[in-house]
């Protein structure tokens, strides 16, 4: 009986999803391309685009699948140099990666919450330099996976933080959480 | 048979967005002479340039006759610092233009093609991986693809995709970005160094730290010495500055060379796209046939 009820609580509608989605990937695109790099801390750069990414797979309602982590992908895309839909695949195997892994662990733990996110970030950074690379752009695998564990290792103790903030903003934006642990947006 | 009928229908790619991705990422590397999502891209950008006039406008009407005054004051203070500001970074380049002359007569000999200005309207990359700026300056203005993006005589990048009236500049520091180069010594004129600038996708892409390829292991490079861009390539005139070589690392059978670039990239609020088009193949053979019978 209680699956049947989490998984009737999964399913429920999302609400101004596209919106939200796109009023987020809209700002954090301004903060990427105009305010972090002003910072120049290089290699250590947070990646929090991908970590917004890696909470919408985690929480977001289950319902249209990985379409708002592929939308959130395009948005990046769209302010970017590099083919478009490198970012939307790359969203997309996070969401669903990031599904599975909910089933094992917990992230509302502050201790699981930045492992999901070195993880994410990592393989979302390698994939991108994967894509550079089939290009003909790469800059050697090396530097590429230091540049990708630099940035994972930076990006990871944000977790701990955003994600209880995020969790308040939609709270007070009045989106309900159901038993599973999803958000309705 | 239904079955297949059901998986390629339209409502079976919505329901599986990750396919539908993959089709559109094939799609934009399989068809890159269609330039969809260039085109798209270039869509996004269209406000931002609408938005960034070349002279700041708005309603005189109403203002009496010491506020007109007092603006326009102002108005021609900012030209005035936005033009000394100019006139420094061209004076600097004009200066290290001629050092270099002087030992190489033939670069003081290597006439720019004509120039059009252009105010930068955005700077940055919402990717880590990427660098480039945009332009308002575009196609109207006889902006192509793969032009040279320079400011005063150093080279900041070539033009990416050009919309009408805007444009975006693959910098030097994007990983797709690749120039031939050569090294040049004032003490030694005529021993130049070959080599290909490349992208590294510096994280700091405000003070660049580039690299040259392909530098073969007995050419004599050292610190100090500067970068030029060659015609080897036919894509970027010759003799544009590219940095001064900081590092020289001997590698397995080349040398790799680690440069820094002439400016800072983050500061650049004017550049010039410079009205030069890569010759034709046959064009460059003749051209490099002519100068080895020379």
């Amino acid at each position: 009986m209680n699956a049947a009820r989490a998984f009737l609580e999964r399913t429920v509608a999302p609400r101004a999803r596209w919106r939200l989605l796109l009023a987020a990937g809209l700002g954090l695109s301004a903060l990427h391309a105009l305010a972090l790099p002003r910072l120049n801390l290089g290699e250590y750069t947070p990646d929090l685009f991908t970590l917004f990414a890696l909470y919408v797979g985690l929480y977001a309602s289950r319902q249209g699948r990985y379409w708002p982590s592929l939308v959130l992908g395009l948005v990046r895309d769209f302010f970017s140099l590099g083919l478009l839909g490198v970012y939307a695949v790359l969203y997309s195997l996070l969401h669903k990666a990031a599904s599975r892994a909910r089933t094992k662990l917990d992230p509302d733990s502050p201790l699981v919450a930045p492992l999901l996110a070195f993880g994410g970030v990592f393989a979302v950074n390698a994939g991108c330099h994967f894509l550079l690379a089939a290009g003909g752009a790469g800059v050697g695998w090396n530097a590429a996976l230091g540049r990708a564990a630099a940035t994972a290792a930076v990006t990871a103790p944000f977790a701990i933080a955003v994600f209880p903030l995020l969790h308040w903003v939609l709270a007070r934006l009045g989106y309900v959480r159901s038993q599973g642990g999803f958000f309705n947006f | 048979m239904p079955r297949l009928r059901e998986k390629l229908s339209l409502l079976w790619l919505v329901q599986h967005p990750l396919v539908a991705t993959c089709i559109l990422l094939a799609l934009t590397l399989l068809l890159p002479y269609t330039r969809v999502a260039e085109r798209l891209k270039l869509v996004t950008f269209l406000p931002l340039a609408h938005a960034a006039p070349d002279v700041p406008q708005a309603e005189e009407s109403g203002l009496s006759e010491t506020e007109r005054a007092r603006r326009e004051l102002l108005f021609e203070r900012e030209r005035v610092a936005q033009l000394a500001a100019e006139n420094a970074a061209l004076a600097a380049a004009l200066a290290g233009a001629r050092a270099l002359a002087e030992p190489d007569p033939a670069f003081a000999a290597a006439v720019l093609p004509p120039a059009v200005p252009a105010r930068v309207i955005f700077h940055g990359d919402a990717s880590t991986w990427r660098h480039c700026l945009w332009i308002n300056r575009g196609r109207a203005h006889g902006i192509v693809e793969f032009m040279p993006v320079v400011s005063g005589r150093t080279l900041i990048g070539r033009v990416y995709m050009a919309g009408d009236n805007h444009a975006c500049v693959q910098l030097v520091t994007d990983p797709g970005f690749a120039a031939s180069c050569v090294i040049v010594d004032p003490a030694r004129p005529g021993a130049a160094a070959r080599g290909v600038l490349r992208g590294n996708a510096s994280a700091r892409p405000h003070f660049p730290r580039l690299e040259l390829e392909d530098v073969p292991l007995g050419d004599s490079v050292s610190a100090g010495q500067r970068v030029l861009t060659s015609d080897f390539s036919g894509q970027f005139p010759p003799g544009l500055n590219v940095g001064v070589v900081r590092e020289v690392i001997p590698q397995a059978g080349f040398l790799q060379v680690r440069l820094e670039a002439d400016l800072d990239l983050a500061r650049l609020d004017v550049v010039q796209v410079l009205l030069h088009k890569r010759p034709e193949l046959e064009a460059q053979a003749l051209a490099l046939l002519r100068r080895g019978k020379g």
